[in-house]
């Protein structure tokens, strides 16, 4: 099972931690999850002042740029697992290490199986090209 | 640069409620516009809220909390990982998107750190060690 674990902080829009022994907590924790088999993908977000949220509304479309004043529910970065279980990835959640100092939280939420929700074929053939892409671009 | 492009959750997508047979396929064929234009990298969609857990972090307490939540608005329904030249591209492209919950859809679009984002403190070795886990990663996707 997969499974999205999306850091969430009122300190999101302060940037990245930069303290050294977080970083280097971070990259134990990201090894370990390596070395389980769980780890697909990870990576930071960019203050919400770098962003834009784009609603759509019959037919209508509005822009409007960052930064976002309801920090409360502001992403700060995420991890893409695959488990065995909801109760696996709680745990994980639980390892991750924090800044010192910010207020955290981590959600943790279950990804449809391609085939749940989209049509397979897009899917699959959207990740083969992706991953090309990827490693491509590295 | 790389975006994470958020759709946000309706009580429709909370109610695990499957979109119509017409928006899958204006969906997929949208992903497949992606595809060819080499933005697509990933996308999925997440079950609802109902089915997933929240851990606050306070100090050295860990305290879990089984969803559903309530700020449906805030939550997310899916996301694609986008690889484009701006925010602008990436604005555009999502003008085009078929409106994903069908009625009134809200997309945040945020930009993703790479590597060289870190700053001095990301030492050479902690760069590396990051491209590492990243191509070792993708090998398993």
């Amino acid at each position: 099972m997969r499974f999205l674990m999306l850091v969430k902080s009122t300190t999101c829009d302060q940037g990245a931690p930069q303290d050294e022994t977080f970083l280097t907590a971070m990259d134990k924790y990201n090894e370990d999850l390596m070395k389980a088999g769980a780890l697909v993908e990870l990576s930071g977000l960019h203050p919400s002042s770098a962003g834009a949220r784009v609603k759509l509304s019959k037919g209508l479309v509005t822009v409007t740029d960052g930064p976002f004043p309801e920090t409360k529910e502001l992403i700060g970065g995420f991890w893409l697992i695959e488990v065995k279980s909801k109760e696996e990835a709680v745990e994980w959640a639980k390892r991750a290490p924090m800044p010192a100092g910010r207020q955290v939280e981590i959600e943790v939420r279950q990804i449809y199986d391609v085939g749940e929700f989209v049509p397979r074929r897009a899917v699959e053939k959207a990740r083969g090209e992706g991953k090309k892409l990827a490693a491509r671009k590295t | 640069m790389r975006f994470m492009v958020i759709v946000k959750a309706s009580k429709d997508s909370e109610a695990g409620k499957m979109p119509g047979k017409e928006l899958l396929e204006a969906m997929g064929k949208f992903n497949e516009e992606l595809v060819k234009a080499g933005v697509l990298l990933a996308a999925d969609g997440l079950h609802a809220s109902s089915k997933g857990a929240r851990v606050k972090f306070s100090g050295n307490k860990r305290t879990v909390i089984d969803g559903p939540f309530a700020e449906t608005k805030e939550l997310v329904a899916g996301y694609w990982i986008w690889q484009v030249k701006s925010k602008e591209e990436a604005i555009e492209w999502v003008k085009r998107c078929p409106n994903p919950t069908g009625d009134e859809g809200v997309v945040e679009i945020r930009q993703l750190f790479e590597a060289a984002d870190f700053g001095p403190e990301a030492t050479p070795e902690l760069r590396k060690k990051e491209e590492e886990l990243r191509a070792r990663a993708a090998q398993k996707k």
